[in-house]
């Protein structure tokens, strides 16, 4: 499809009608400025070939121009397949749509409203919107030949646009015959699998579904009665384990019964035995008892004879010694009386062993008085004398005056400083020695001392001065000396300095002389070592104490002193022996204790004896009554044992009665007991228990017939189902069922393959094919912007995907371009495709606004691209630079500015 | 002493691969039996004797039962039956069906004890339990008492192969039982085994009806004749059996192969009673695809059952009339690549190639 005119009115900027055209086949270019409505007039003639005509909502109602309630309006004539066309559209008020086509030079109505609408619509897209404005995946190929303002890039094309560029693309490699064939194969496919590869279900299912269906069911079928038939088996070897238990139980029954029978018999004699064997026991009990009775009576009697004869002995020997313990108790009483007094007065003892002690304790306590006293009066002397010397001391101290050590080291620096200048001033004065042959004088007339000068013969007088020395010898000579010009004056005030300070310094101690001082200092020193050691001793002597305590504790020793003496005058003579007393206060307790030690001793063995004695007398009193008490016992025992009147003999001779009687039942117990032990088990036990066994196998028996019976029926009820039968029949049926699935499964999958065996080698032909659109952008984009970026990767819905330049491999995303680049590489792109769509009939490229990144040079190759493209394609170009197209050759330019103005002015 | 010796009718048994027409075999095997008891009418023979197996399983319809002692009862004379190993005398087995007691001529041997017939005694074997290694003709006495003694045993004469020994019968067991014939049953195909001198004194009948493809000398029963105790006894098969299974095998090498098959198939006598299995490997040229159409529809519309197994036929890759005959392109390209590229199935590559052709054929008429 190719426009021929445009024409809007009371669109967006558009108040009055403008009209641009006539567009020619080739290159067409409108240009304005900006804000004239360049992209306005793009999005009416969109809106004419896309949009319906009834289309509402907040989008259309902006297409009225600003402030008015004016109703868009668009026509667009244009070309399609040969034929003229014209649309003609009304929006929102009374909207209206009108197609007309050429016939004979003149328009003839062809559709109107929504027809107008589908067929206008039908020339670009086959995918309309479903509401509101078209989108950009309504725009069908127009996605590809028109590029909106700032939109030169290609996305995601429609699959209704990527199918038209595949079958477009592949019409050239298939051959006739081969879409039939293909169509076939298709239907062929449809008829087994859903558009998703799904093999269809339900109503539509193939006949493979339903063999299937009816495979499983068969399965289950056969299932079933391949359990039936199982059942029959089971339950046939079931009855016959039955049966073969049933007959073991009758067999083991019968067994059972032969041995009960037997052990019967058995058990009956043995029966007879036992019975005699008790009779016969009872008998021997019964004579043993007797026996028995008899002999404990005789024992006891013949026991208790002689238990009492016993007792009445020893009755009499405690009744004779009853008395002489009773003697021997008093005299032990009487003893130990005796010796508790002795205690009692050797306790009395006590009181001088006390008295010696005390006299002992105050001696020493009065001698160690004495010694402290003595003592303290020393060490107060020895602290008076030690406070005394150190008072001399610091005395002395105080009257010497001499230098400190820091005060030295200034006189000894002050005396070095006036020697010094002392020095230097000799140094800097000019000497003149006379050495007079007799004796005469001088006058010294420039000097230190001018003046008359008496001289002797033979000694040296010396003459100083600065700067020079002048001294008249009288009618003899004058004398001049000079030498160097020193600071004489400078030093003798250095040195008068120095003397000052010295005689500051000094002037304390009298002397200024520094071995005086030195002497002074050294005294001084000494003083201070004998104050220390003064000092010293005082306080060693007095201990951390005042004199004053020192005094006061004297004071009380003195006290008790008196004390001491006051009780004792004979020791202010004499000092009492403290070790002799204490000796003999240790003599006289030791005497004290001993004495009553022994007293004690001696009370304790009488008070030991006593209680022995005591007890014996006790013991004694006491077995004399528990042996009158037994006697009495025995004696009521024996007249208890005798009361029948018998002698001893008596019994005697009855007992020897009883023992025969009671050997003569044991032998004949003896002799039934040896005939039941040839038994090895006990019959009746026996019998009891085949008896039982005999219960246990008729009922296991019996059970296992009801249970024979009972399985029995199940198992002819299985018969009676011809289990087999049915099995052998249902697996007939999956057999078949199987073999016409497995046909038909083998139809079906080789139609899939053939299906998919087609398609792939489509997919792979229009993969080949496909290539030249790579090559032909590729080739654009070369010429455009050089060989550097390489070959463009086209996808699989023909989007540019990335590039392969030659140097490197790898393909290259396209974000890695530049600006400019891509704007190239999508133009490049969008010209390859639209010559393949393009192929049958001519098509529109609509190019609004883009390539502004693409700089003068490159520009002017893409001039060449599109003077060449529009040798096969129409291009429109929408933009506000028009000096960059003025190098086209054939293009036919549009001033849209122009157009408005004129049509304003109308 | 003239008898029928029969066995291994397998009644009710299953043919699971003939799918839906099992159940006509089946009932052609009752038809069979009605055959043989013919033949015994015919040749006058004095008594039948069935050598087990009379029955595929003690489960069987009891339909069947009834059906089969009818049969039998129909002979007139006696028939002598022994339980099989399929059919053993178990609970349940179909010994127990009353139709035994109401065949007043049929005699359901159950015990391992000699039984008088005309001119002899029988000793049977019966079977008790489905698989044994017991010989079961052990318990026959040696000793002769004069008249001809005719045995009747299930079981698998030694030399048979077989994975474990089934009711082991020694090849000399008539000779040390002391028997003039013994009449055996299990194996399906006749065969006689010699004594010492020569002449065979035992003998399997075979099925009365065949079982199964590739089952050799199968469909006959036995007339045995003995002149007198001792005397060796002359055998004569009578075929019983009326439907063929027939397996044609043919590797296709060379255009003309598929047509030949199909000529041997269409020769094949009495179809409405035939089953063919016909099992086709080589290469398929393709103007041939129309002959295996062919002997496809020939063998699923003419024959009691027939299938054609070609899952080894493939496209051959000498024949490039595959690929010339279909339109150039993508077409082309994909039969190319089924015919040579077959992937993991080359039997749904081969189907592929073949549907393509047809469908490009439809396409072009």
């Amino acid at each position: 499809m190719i426009v021929r005119s445009i024409r809007i009115a009371d669109w967006r900027c558009f108040l009055n009608a403008v009209e641009v055209g006539p567009f020619e086949d080739g290159l067409n270019v409108i240009h304005a400025p900006n804000t004239t409505g360049k992209s306005t007039l793009f999005e009416a003639f969109r809106r004419a070939l896309l949009d319906g005509h009834k289309v509402m909502g907040k989008d259309v109602e902006a297409l009225r121009p600003w402030g008015r309630e004016l109703a868009p309006k668009v026509t667009v004539e244009f070309v399609h397949m040969g034929q003229e066309y014209r649309v003609s559209k009304q929006f929102l008020d009374s909207h209206s749509a009108v197609l007309e086509r050429k016939e004979n030079g003149r328009y003839q109505r062809l559709a109107e409203g929504t027809a107008a609408d589908d067929k206008t619509r039908e020339v670009i897209t086959k995918n309309p919107p479903g509401r509101g404005l078209a989108r950009l995946e309504n725009w069908g190929i127009a996605q590809v030949l028109w590029a909106p303002q700032g939109s030169l890039a290609i996305g995601q094309l429609s699959s209704d646009v990527v199918s038209d560029v595949r079958n477009m693309l592949s019409a050239q490699v298939s051959g006739a015959g081969t879409g039939p064939v293909e169509k076939r194969i298709e239907e062929h496919y449809l008829q087994f699998f859903s558009a998703k590869g799904k093999l269809k279900t339900g109503k539509e299912a193939p006949l493979l579904t339903r063999l299937k269906d009816q495979l499983a069911e068969a399965t289950e079928a056969r299932q079933k009665a391949y359990t039936l038939y199982l059942a029959f088996e089971d339950a046939s070897r079931r009855v016959e384990e039955l049966h073969a238990r049933r007959a073991q139980a009758r067999h083991d029954a019968d067994e059972i019964t032969k041995a009960l029978r037997d052990a019967r018999v058995v058990a009956d004699a043995y029966r007879k035995l036992v019975s005699e064997r008790d009779q016969r026991s009872e008998r021997v009990t019964a004579a043993e008892a007797q026996y028995k009775e008899l002999k404990q009576r005789i024992d006891l009697i013949k026991s208790t004879e002689t238990d009492l004869s016993e007792a009445r002995k020893k009755l009499a020997t405690l009744e004779n010694e009853a008395p002489l313990k009773d003697r021997e108790v008093q005299e032990r009483e009487k003893e130990a009386a005796k010796r508790k007094a002795e205690l009692e007065d050797a306790r009395k003892g006590r009181e001088a062993v006390d008295v010696a002690s005390q006299l002992a304790d105050a001696a020493r306590r009065f001698n160690e008085c004495h010694r402290e006293l003595h003592r303290l009066e020393e060490l107060t002397s020895k602290i008076k004398k030690a406070d005394k010397a150190l008072a001399d001391c610091r005395q002395k101290r105080s009257a010497h005056v001499a230098p400190d050590a820091r005060t030295l080291k200034a006189i000894r620096k002050a005396v070095k400083d006036r020697d010094d200048a002392q020095v230097r001033v000799e140094a800097s004065l000019i000497t003149l020695e006379i050495v007079p042959q007799k004796d005469g004088s001088a006058e010294v007339v420039a000097g230190e001392a001018p003046g008359a000068v008496t001289m002797k013969a033979g000694i040296p007088t010396q003459i100083q001065g600065s700067p020079e020395v002048v001294a008249e010898l009288p009618h003899v000579a004058r004398l001049r000396a000079w030498g160097p010009v020193g600071s004489v004056e400078e030093h003798r005030g250095a040195r008068a300095k120095a003397e000052q300070k010295l005689k500051e310094l000094t002037e304390p101690f009298g002397t200024s002389e520094p071995d005086a001082l030195e002497l002074l200092a050294e005294m001084a020193k000494d003083l201070d070592t004998s104050l220390a050691e003064a000092d010293t001793r005082l306080k060693t002597l007095l201990a951390g104490r005042t004199l004053e305590e020192l005094v006061q504790e004297r004071s009380i020793l003195e006290t008790t002193h008196k004390t001491f003496l006051d009780a004792h005058p004979e020791w202010e003579k004499a000092f009492p022996d403290s070790e002799t007393l204490e000796a003999q206060a240790a003599d006289v307790k030791r005497a004290f204790v001993a004495c009553v030690e022994n007293a004690e001793d001696a009370w304790e063995k009488a008070q030991n004896v006593l209680a022995a004695v005591a007890g014996e007398k006790e013991t004694l009193s006491q077995r004399l009554e528990d042996t009158k008490r037994q006697v009495a016992g025995l004696v009521a025992k024996l007249d208890g044992l005798t009361t029948d009147g018998k002698s001893l003999q008596d019994r005697d001779a009855e007992l020897q009665r009883v023992t025969m009687a009671w050997e003569a039942a044991r032998a004949r117990f003896t002799e039934i007991q040896d005939q039941l032990t040839q038994y090895e088990d006990d019959p009746v036990a026996v019998v009891d228990r085949l008896e039982a066994q005999l219960e246990a196998a008729n009922q296991e028996s019996s059970l296992a017939r009801e249970r024979e019976v009972r399985e029995e029926a199940r198992l002819e009820g299985l018969c009676a189902q011809g289990p087999y039968s049915a099995l052998a029949s249902a697996e007939e049926r999956v057999a078949q069922l199987e073999q016409e699935a497995k046909r038909e499964e083998l139809r079906v999958e080789a139609i899939r393959l053939l299906r998919d065996t087609v398609a792939a080698c489509r997919t792979e032909a229009i993969t080949a094919v496909s290539r030249p659109v790579e090559a032909v952008a590729t080739r654009t984009l070369q010429r455009i912007a050089g060989r550097r970026l390489g070959r463009i990767q086209v996808g699989e819905s023909f989007e540019p995907a990335a590039v392969v330049p030659e140097t490197f491999e790898q393909a290259v995303t396209l974000d890695n371009l530049s600006g400019g680049e891509q704007e190239q590489l999508y133009l490049a792109t969008r010209l390859a495709l639209a010559e393949v769509l393009g192929r049958d009939d001519r098509q529109l490229v609509v190019l609004d606004d883009v390539l502004t990144a693409t700089d003068a040079g490159r520009l002017a190759r893409v001039m060449n691209v599109l003077e060449e493209a529009a040798q096969r394609l129409q291009v429109l170009i929408l933009t506000c630079h028009p000096e960059r197209y003025r190098g086209l050759k054939n293009g036919t330019f549009f001033d849209l500015e122009k157009l408005v103005r004129e049509a304003a002015s109308k | 002493m003239k008898l029928l010796h029969t066995a291994d009718w397998q009644i009710g048994m299953k043919a699971g691969t003939l799918g839906d027409t099992g159940a006509r075999v089946r009932d052609e095997r009752l038809d069979a039996g009605r055959r043989v008891v013919e033949t015994a009418k015919n040749h006058k023979a004095d008594f039948v004797l069935v050598a087990g197996d009379l029955f595929e399983d003690n489960a069987v319809d009891r339909v069947l039962v009834q059906k089969v002692a009818d049969i039998l009862g129909s002979f007139g004379g006696s028939v002598f039956v022994i339980p099989g190993n399929h059919d053993p005398l178990v609970p349940g087995a179909v010994w127990e069906h009353p139709a035994w007691r109401s065949a007043m001529n049929v005699h359901v041997l159950k015990e391992e004890a000699p039984v008088e017939i005309p001119g002899g005694t029988l000793f049977p074997c019966p079977v008790l339990e489905k698989h044994s290694g017991r010989n079961p003709t052990a318990w026959i006495p040696a000793e002769r008492t004069g008249g001809i003694r005719i045995g009747l045993a299930h079981g698998t004469v030694e030399g048979v192969r077989q994975d474990e020994p089934d009711y082991p019968i020694p090849r000399d067991a008539a000779q040390r039982a002391g028997l003039d014939y013994l009449a055996l049953g299990h194996w399906h195909s006749y065969a006689t085994y010699p004594g010492a001198d020569g002449a065979p004194y035992m003998a399997y009948s075979g099925t009365h009806e065949t079982t199964k493809f590739g089952e050799r000398d199968s469909g006959n029963a036995l007339i045995v004749e003995i002149a007198a105790p001792g005397a060796p006894p002359s055998i004569t098969p009578v075929r019983t059996g009326g439907i063929d299974w027939v397996t044609v095998a043919k590797e296709i090498r060379e255009r003309g192969d598929l047509q030949a098959v199909r000529e041997q198939i269409e020769s094949l006598a009495n179809p409405s009673n035939t089953l063919v299995d016909a099992v086709l490997s080589g290469l398929l040229v393709a103007d041939e695809r129309a002959e295996l159409d062919h002997i496809e529809q020939i063998l699923s519309s003419r024959f009691l059952w027939g299938r054609l197994d070609a899952s080894r036929l493939r496209p051959s890759p000498e024949d490039d009339t595959w690929i010339s005959n279909l339109p150039p392109g993508i077409i082309r390209d994909a039969a190319r690549r089924l015919r040579d590229n077959p992937g993991a199935s080359p039997e749904i590559a081969a189907r592929a190639l073949m549907e393509l052709y047809a469908i490009a054929g439809e396409v072009s008429q």
